[in-house]
Formats: structure tokens, sequence, C-alpha cells
């Protein structure tokens, strides 16, 4: 018997999320996501002309700035600056627009947990409204394992408290194909990867692979409400 | 032996996200496509870099119709650029691009040393691309192909203002769209549009200008039909 967690959600539930496009009039794209009551809103400028000290002028470079909802920026916001910038240099097109640079600007408008991997699906569909070049898309889930072993997946606030240990992941979305010959979905499934993962506390062998397994199921259903967004167009479109 | 004709990706007119394979390459032999905007290839497969609607224009051009707010230039497109600065042989034009455009003193009709135009900083232009590469600046021209000057140069009065690069495609398409249809049925009124999403109206009063702009900023998120009555309700209230 699967035991409820406190606000009623099965181990595997996902809170409920959603995303507007374009809120923001000046950022060249925008994207305010939301999971339960964890929300951010990210910006798009660029890409724009020059690079900066130290970047590569032969490829774009990205710039990330994370703002928090209250306080200064300190360490955390830090390395979370950083683990946005590898992620997205990994999924765009980085030899399109060489020495351009594309400024992601992340304001955190709710924290209630899970919030680095909302903030991933907000620069994803930011990216993708301001029509910079992308391999693929991005979808992240957030994974807590428990003192007992289990593990559950989009913890909030509450929940992390009692978590033993963690892990962030981002996985590539699941991909559309015209191919005529039917790919196994298992074969489908590991053929997509692992983009990024962080993790805290101590946590077993059996338990990481554990959290990957449930998380690339989860990743599908945050991969689909992507597409469906992305496919909202104007009714004026011919 | 007469070689059969391709057959056009299942995902044609389908919404496509980046990372989508919308053709397998392995699966086709001695056969030409064509990739336009949005798409690229990796190994054997075809993919989207960005969300949009796949087009195919027969036999196998491939694109991906996508809509935003940064315009990349591509050669061809007509522009509406506004000058931020000017050099000795080149004006700078800003054309909402990665990079500021280079419009050469001498890309007018008749353009000589003896006759350069002066322009102000701030004036707006209508003008055609006609180099663009990623790692140069884009270059334009105030002339067509035959070298006349056809309805490029400097717009003078009016008003512009900013719509996302769908917007400007769909008012650009032919047969005429409905937004501009009804608004000349009522009202006389001068646009140029530019590709890279600056439109640009003129009409004899303000008062016109006003209801043409406001009619088509809102006619981005409305369908055929909501445009004509939309523009019919504008119109009823205007006289």
């Amino acid at each position: 018997m699967e035991e409820s967690r406190a606000d009623g959600r099965n181990p595997n539930q996902l809170r409920p999320f959603s995303c507007t496009r374009n809120p923001l009039d000046r950022a060249h794209g925008s994207a305010r996501w939301a999971q339960g009551d964890t929300i951010v809103l990210a910006a798009v400028y660029g890409p724009k002309p020059g690079t900066r000290k130290g970047e590569n002028p032969e490829k774009a470079s990205i710039e990330v700035v994370w703002k928090p909802m209250t306080g200064q920026i300190g360490k955390q916001e830090k390395e979370y600056e950083m683990t946005l910038k590898r992620t997205l240099q990994s999924i765009c097109l980085l030899t399109v627009h060489p020495n351009t640079t594309t400024s992601v600007i992340l304001q955190v408008v709710g924290n209630d947990g899970s919030l680095l991997p909302c903030a991933i699906n907000a620069c994803c569909a930011a990216l993708v409204f301001a029509g910079i070049p992308l391999k693929h898309l991005a979808v992240a889930i957030g994974c807590g394992v428990l003192e007992d072993g289990e593990v559950i997946l989009d913890t909030n606030k509450a929940e992390e408290q009692q978590l033993k240990s963690f892990a962030h992941l981002v996985f590539p979305n699941s991909r559309k194909s015209a191919s005529s010959k039917e790919p196994n979905q298992k074969e489908e499934d590991s053929e997509r990867g692992l983009i990024t993962s962080i993790t805290h506390g101590v946590m077993s062998e059996e338990d990481y692979f554990s959290c990957i397994e449930r998380g690339l199921a989860a990743s599908s259903r945050i991969s689909d409400f992507m597409r469906t967004t992305l496919q909202k167009q104007a009714p004026g479109d011919v | 032996m007469e070689s059969r004709k391709p057959p056009p990706s299942a995902l044609v007119d389908n919404h496509v996200v980046p990372g989508d394979v919308v053709l397998d390459l392995a699966e086709m032999t001695n056969q030409t496509i064509k990739l336009g905007a949005g798409l690229r290839q990796d190994c054997d497969t075809i993919q989207a870099t960005s969300a949009g609607r796949l087009r195919l224009s027969k036999p196998s051009k491939y694109w991906v119709e996508s809509s935003q707010k940064r315009y990349i230039p591509s050669v061809e497109d007509t522009v509406l650029g506004v000058v931020v600065d000017t050099k000795p042989d080149n004006f700078l034009v800003d054309i909402k691009g990665p990079n500021l455009a280079f419009l050469p003193v001498l890309a007018f009709e008749g353009g000589t040393r003896r006759n350069i135009p002066k322009f102000e900083i701030g004036t707006l232009i209508y003008a055609r691309v006609v180099k663009a590469n990623s790692i140069m600046n884009p270059e334009l021209s105030c002339m067509d192909a035959t070298g006349k000057a056809a309805e490029f140069g400097q717009l003078k009065d009016g008003y512009m203002f900013d719509t996302s690069t769908g917007l400007s495609r769909m008012l650009l398409s032919s047969p005429t769209c409905p937004i501009l249809e009804a608004l000349g049925k009522k009202l006389s009124f001068e646009i140029a549009v530019g590709l890279n999403g600056r439109v640009w109206v003129n009409a004899p009063s303000p008062s016109n200008v006003i209801v043409v702009s406001n009619a088509i900023i809102k006619s981005e998120s409305l369908s055929g039909i909501g445009q004509r009555s939309m523009v019919e309700s504008l119109l009823e209230r205007l006289s």
C-alpha cells in the first residue's frame, strides 16, 4: 500500500505545473514556469553583439543571472548560475551566432522546494520563445530519498526537511520522429542520456539509479507538457 | 530510370520542437533536400532547432515557421532599419538583429560620390538585405536587383511600431491578409512592413494612423474572421 504524502500526492506524482508564454514585453523571450508554489520567471535577451572577456569569440556565449526572492546573491546563487550556464551551453547550438552573448535572467517568484529544476524548465521554455537555436529541449526533475529508502519526486519545502538525500536531474526531452521504423521504447529511453546531475546527501548506488529511472519516467510528462505549451500559437497562425 | 519522388516527411504542417527528427536520411536514396530556417543535419538525421510548424515547398524544401522578437538577417529580406550612426563609407543601421547592418552610401539609385544622401541619426529606412552571414555584419541596399529604387529609401512622417516576425510575415503574405483588406476598404493609409518585425504606417490624419496601428497590433492573436469583425467594430466607433 502506497502511503500518500502530506499534500496528498503519491510518491511518483508531480505538482501541477503551468507555463506562461512571453509575460515580459521587453525581453526577447520570457517564460513564467510554476510547479506547485515554486515559481520562476525567466527572461532571455539576445543574441547581442560581442562576447565578454575570457569567452570564445568563435561561439556564442551564455550569461546567466539569478535573482533570489529575498536577500543578496550568495554562494548558493552563484552555484545555481554556473549549473544553469553549463546546462544551457550543452543544449544550445553555439556555432550559429558566433561572437554574440545571450543573457538569461531568472527571478525567483516563489520557492516551495525543487527550485533548480523549476528554473531549468523555465529557462528552456524562454530560450524557445526567444528563437535561440537548440539541439533539443531539456526537462528537469527533483528526486528525494527518504530515510527508509523510498524515492519521491518533485519534493516541496516541507518534504525536503525530511530527506536523507536528493538529486536534481536534467534529461533531454523525448523527441517526435518521422522515421518509419518504430524505435523500441526502452532503447529510446537509454539513448536519451542525462545532461546534468546534482546530488546532496549520502545516497547508495541503488538509490541513485532508482532516482534516475523514476526521474526519466516523470520527465516524459514534463516533456509532453512543454511540447503542448510550445504548440499554443496564435490562432491566426497560417 | 526515373527516380521516384521522395515521400514528404510525416511531420509536415505539424508543430515540431527542437530535437524532433524531421527526416531520416538513411532511408532515402539519391535525393536532394533543401533545408531552410530552423533545421539542421545531425549525421543521418535532419532535426529541428526551433519550435514552430514544419513547412514543405514542393518538391523537397523544408523549413520551420516560427515567430519571435529577435530578427536573424537573411538575404533578400526587406527590412525597416533605423540609422544609428553615419560613417564616411557606410550608414550603421539597426535592424533588430544580433549586429548592426551596413548601408553603403552608394547603395542608392543613381548614387555617386557627389550626391551622397544625408540621413540623420534616427532616420527610418526601408531596405533590402544583400549580404547576411553569422560572422559578419549584414549589408543593406536601397535598390532592387535591377538597380532601381522601387519602394526602398527613407520613410518620412508616419508611425513605426514593433511586432513579432510572425505577424510581419502574415502581413506580407499573399493573398492579402484579412486585416489589411478590411482596413483598406474604409481608410486610406500607407504601410511598409519589414520582415524584421517592424511596421510603418502613415495616413492623412493622426487618428487614422492610431486606428490602423492598434488594429494591426491586436490582430496577431485573432483568426481571419476575428480580424474582420475587430476592424468593423473599430471603424464603427470611429465614425
